[in-house]
Formats: C-alpha cells, structure tokens, sequence
C-alpha cells in the first residue's frame, strides 16, 4: 500500500486542484449570506414531547460530544487494565503523548494539591472546544442543508403555533451560508415597499399629466390673447383671424389630452419597464398584473398575510415570491453564544468551587473583603478591590464566551468569503482555521486552568505573611 | 434620504469603527513576538518555551481584536 502511494500524492493533490478549477467553473460560487445566532432547524424537528426547536450548533454539539464518547470508549478499551505497556503505534499513542505533554503544561502552571481536579476541567473544555472548532474545516458542515425560502418564521401567540410569513424590509432570516436557489439576482423588496414605489410613480404620472395640462392651458391661453390682440391690431384681416381662432381653440382640445396622456404614460412605463425587468429575473413583483389599479394594494396585503410553506415546491409560483437561502444541516457549534456563553459559566463556576474546596467559606472574603475596614486606614481600598474582583468574575463570563465565539465565527466567515473569492485556492485559509481553533481551545482551557489556580491561593495568607515580616 | 440606505451607511460606518480596537491588538501582538524574537536570539535553547507562551500571549492579545470584531459583527448582522 504505502509502496505504491510513493511519489503518487503530488498526483491526487494536482487532481483535487482541477477539480476545484472545474467546479469553481460551473457551479460559480455565491455571496454567502451570513447570521449570527444559530439558525432554527425547520418546523418538525423540535427536542421530543417539547416545543422547543432544535438550532443546526445543537446539532454540531451532539455530534461533538457524541465522538468524544466514541473516543473516550476507544481509549478506555485499547488501555490495558494490568498496567502493562501498550505497544506504540497509531491513534492511541498520538493521543498519550498529547495528554502526558499537556499534563506536564499543566502540571508546571497548576501543580498544587487541586492538579487532578484542574487538569480534568483543563482536558474537557480542551477537547470540546478543539472538536467543535476543527468541525469548521470538514466539508459539507455549514454549507450543504434544506434549501430554504428566505422567509421568516413567527411565533403566534394567540394561536400557539410556528407561522412563516414573507419578510420585509431588513426582517430578513434563514440561512447561515446563503446559497440563493431561485431568485439569487432579486433585492427583495416587500410588497409594502413595492406599494410605497408604485404610488410614488402614479403620483409621479399624475404630476406630469397636471404639469402637461397646465402648459397646454397656458400656451392656448397665450394663443387666444395674441390671436384676440392681433385680430384687435390689425382690423383687415379680422374674418381670417376670427377663423384661425377657432381653429386654434379646437386644436388644443386635442393635443391636450394627448399630450398629458402621453406625459402621464411615459412616467408610469419608466416603472413598468423597472418591474419588468425583476420579472425576467425570475424575482416577484407583486401579485396585481397593473399596479396602479385599486384592486393591487388590497391583493398584496392578501398575498403578505397568506403563509407561505416552509419547503414550496421550487417551480411553483409560490415558490417565486421569495429569495432562497441553505439552512445547513451542522453548523459549527463553536458559533453560537449559546455553547461558548455556557462553556463559559461552568467554567467561572468551577473556578469559585475548587476556590471553596480549597480555602473553606474563607474564599469569599475575596470578594467582601471587611475584615480591614475598620482596621487599616485603607480598608476602604480594599472593599473596593473585593467589589473589583466581583465584577472581574462576572467579566471573564464575557471574556471567555466572546473570545472563542469572535474567533470562531470570524473564522467561518473567513472561509465562506475566501471560498467566494477565490473558489480554487481556499485551503491555505482552512490551515489558519486548523491552528486558530487549536489556538483558542487551548487557550480557553488554560485560562480556566489559571483562574482555578489562582483561586486556589489564598490572599489573606499572603497578607499575614507581609504583616509578619512588617512586624 | 432613502431610510433604508441610511441603515445601511449607519452599520457600515460604525462597523468599520468598531475595527479601530483592532489595532490595539495588533500593536500588542507586534510587541509580543518582537519580545519574543529577541528572547529567542539571545538564548536559542529555550525556544519551545518562549514559542509556547509568545502564542499564548498572542492569543489573548488577539483576543481584544476579537471583540473588536464581534462588535462589528453583530453590528453587521445582528441589528436591524
């Protein structure tokens, strides 16, 4: 096996190059379109006997913590119960060596009476941050899911249930990566929108048909008095002008309105012409065929209410009166707040429980530090410090959960923009993804290392032992 | 002027605002390795170490350009 990969790799990888060359080709890659809090999976798939819906990250999250059970059976079983060496070799020893590396990092930082305690908190996070973020880089997660109409679902409380409705406006939802299936050229552009464009450009026409009238009135106005005041100035040629009079008075009858309806048309096939145009894109324009009837406004309120399915068939007209977005099936955890903000507090949380388990109830004088009020001259200083470190314990909640989920949603935008910049060539990108999600999960891990470390010292000590020396 | 493109030229703008923060992670990040750098010429032997802690510093200094962009972010995608 290995002899005949010898010096063929280059080959697979030239290969998998064209091969982007050719997909890049044809199928064009798409703008992503990009949201931030994890997307609802579909009406259906709600947690069992609940109404809660299942998001894609909790998918991603059960996946992760799903292979971590896998692996943990793995190496549970491939260890040898009589303590006997295990031959080297494969995926076991990468993973000893990883964990005896990581636990003499932690040892040097946290070696204290609470190391075991620690360096479990350390390897936890550790591993599920490091899964979770690495989920980024597999394909088909984030970007191959329901196709989706970019539409808005909506709570109705009085009937209790899910409801889709059209979005409008800046309402826009669904889609982590945006991959528009029908209209991908349409701006979307809501039917009350659409009403407000309509009754501008009928206004428009409106005024170019009273400006064309007036014009007309004015100038048949000025015709009739220069006909009048020449016929009075010149008194020989009184029967012609008497005549030319009232040809001309019957004359501007008809241009008049001519004129004004041309004016009043041309305005309105400006706006014709605009909707058209989306028409032949394929992008909906409304529901009334003329807009400026009275029946449009009233259909299009109709059509706005009417719920539209959450999977209309593609080639329906139905299916027309909306944008298309991918709801992917696994978006990576590591990208809603709701997993980084959790992994967050039980980290702070852990942190003020091997804090009790090492200073005893003392452990909050941390943080309400009285003892020196009334002693110290400046035992004010230090009610304030404790308050600090209070408000401190708070903020690293924030700190933890918006480090990993900046970095790891940045990440992801990354890729998706780097994909549609340049569709051939994304992977050196997915190699920075490869060492920031490293980075961050250990980072994350030794942080609450640290912190645990450090709650595990007592201060008060440190203060004794200054006034000791004081003394 | 159209409400619309005011909403949108309002995210921008202080989107790109929001980034000003980047740069006080990229000075911290320049100073880190800078630090680091030297350190590595003068004493070539504890290279893995300086390495180990110079990424961990660049991380957290990084981390402050990450709020920075999470700020812009949700200003992006996030507000309507």
């Amino acid at each position: 096996m290995n002899s005949f990969w010898n010096g063929k790799r280059r080959y697979v990888a030239l290969l998998l190059f064209l091969a982007g060359v050719f997909v890049a080709l044809e199928v064009p890659p798409v703008i992503p379109f990009i949201q931030l809090p994890g997307e609802n999976l579909p009406a259906g798939y709600n947690i069992p006997f609940t109404d809660i819906r299942i998001t894609n990250t909790l998918v991603a999250a059960v996946i992760v913590w799903l292979l971590l059970l896998l692996f943990l059976v793995y190496i549970a079983r491939r260890r040898p119960s009589d303590g006997s060496e295990v031959p080297p070799g494969g995926f076991y020893n990468m993973f000893e060596a990883l964990y005896e590396g990581l636990m003499g990092f932690i040892g040097g930082i946290a070696g204290g009476p609470h190391f075991r305690l620690i360096f479990n908190m350390f390897m936890t996070i550790f591993l599920i941050v490091l899964l979770s973020n690495w989920m980024s880089l597999v394909p088909g997660i984030d970007t191959v899911g329901f196709i989706h109409p970019h539409v808005k679902e909506k709570y109705d409380v009085e009937k209790d249930e899910y409801k889709v409705i059209t979005t409008d406006g800046f309402e826009i939802y669904q889609g982590f990566l945006g991959i528009s299936y029908v209209n991908g050229q349409c701006n979307w552009i809501s039917p009350a929108d659409e009403a407000a464009a309509d009754a501008t450009a009928l206004a428009a026409a409106e005024a170019a048909r009273a400006a064309a009238e007036q014009d007309l009135l004015v100038e048949a106005a000025y015709d009739r008095y220069k006909a009048a005041h020449d016929g009075h100035g010149d008194d020989a040629g009184g029967e012609s002008s008497g005549d030319a009079h009232a040809e001309d008075d019957h004359a501007p009858a008809v241009a008049e309105s001519d004129a004004a309806a041309a004016a009043y048309d041309e305005v309105l096939a400006a706006r014709v012409a605009e909707k058209q145009a989306r028409a032949d894109r394929g992008c909906y324009t409304g529901v009334a065929v003329s807009p400026w009837q009275d029946g449009y406004i009233a259909a299009d309120d109709k059509a706005k209410k009417a719920p539209i399915p959450l999977h209309p068939d593609p080639s329906s007209d139905e299916a027309k009166r909306v944008p298309w977005v991918v709801l992917p099936w696994v978006r990576v955890a590591s990208t809603d707040l709701n997993m980084t903000l959790t992994l967050a507090i039980i980290a702070v949380v852990m942190v003020q429980y091997v804090g009790v388990k090492a200073l005893g109830i003392g452990y909050f004088t941390k943080f309400f530090n009285f003892a020196t009020l009334f002693k110290s001259p400046l035992g004010g200083i230090d009610v304030a410090v404790g308050l600090l470190e209070l408000i401190g314990d708070f903020a690293k909640i924030l700190s933890f959960s918006f480090r990993l989920l900046g970095a790891m949603f940045a990440g992801a935008i990354l890729l998706f923009v780097m994909s549609f910049l340049v569709p051939i060539l994304p992977w050196p990108f997915f190699i920075l993804e490869f060492f920031v999600g490293a980075i961050q999960a250990l980072v994350f891990a030794l942080l609450t290392a640290i912190f645990m470390q450090l709650a595990t010292i007592s201060h008060h000590h440190d203060d004794d032992h200054d006034h000791a020396e004081a003394h | 002027m159209d409400p619309q493109a005011t909403i949108v030229l309002g995210k921008a703008i202080g989107a790109g605002l929001a980034m000003i923060g980047a740069a006080g992670g990229g000075i911290g990040i320049g100073l880190s390795v800078g630090g680091a750098v030297q350190a590595m010429g003068r004493n070539p032997d504890h290279t893995p170490t300086i390495q180990t802690n110079m990424i961990l510093g660049v991380a957290f200094a990084e981390a402050v350009a990450i709020y920075a962009l999470v700020v812009s972010l949700i200003i992006l995608f996030v507000l309507n």
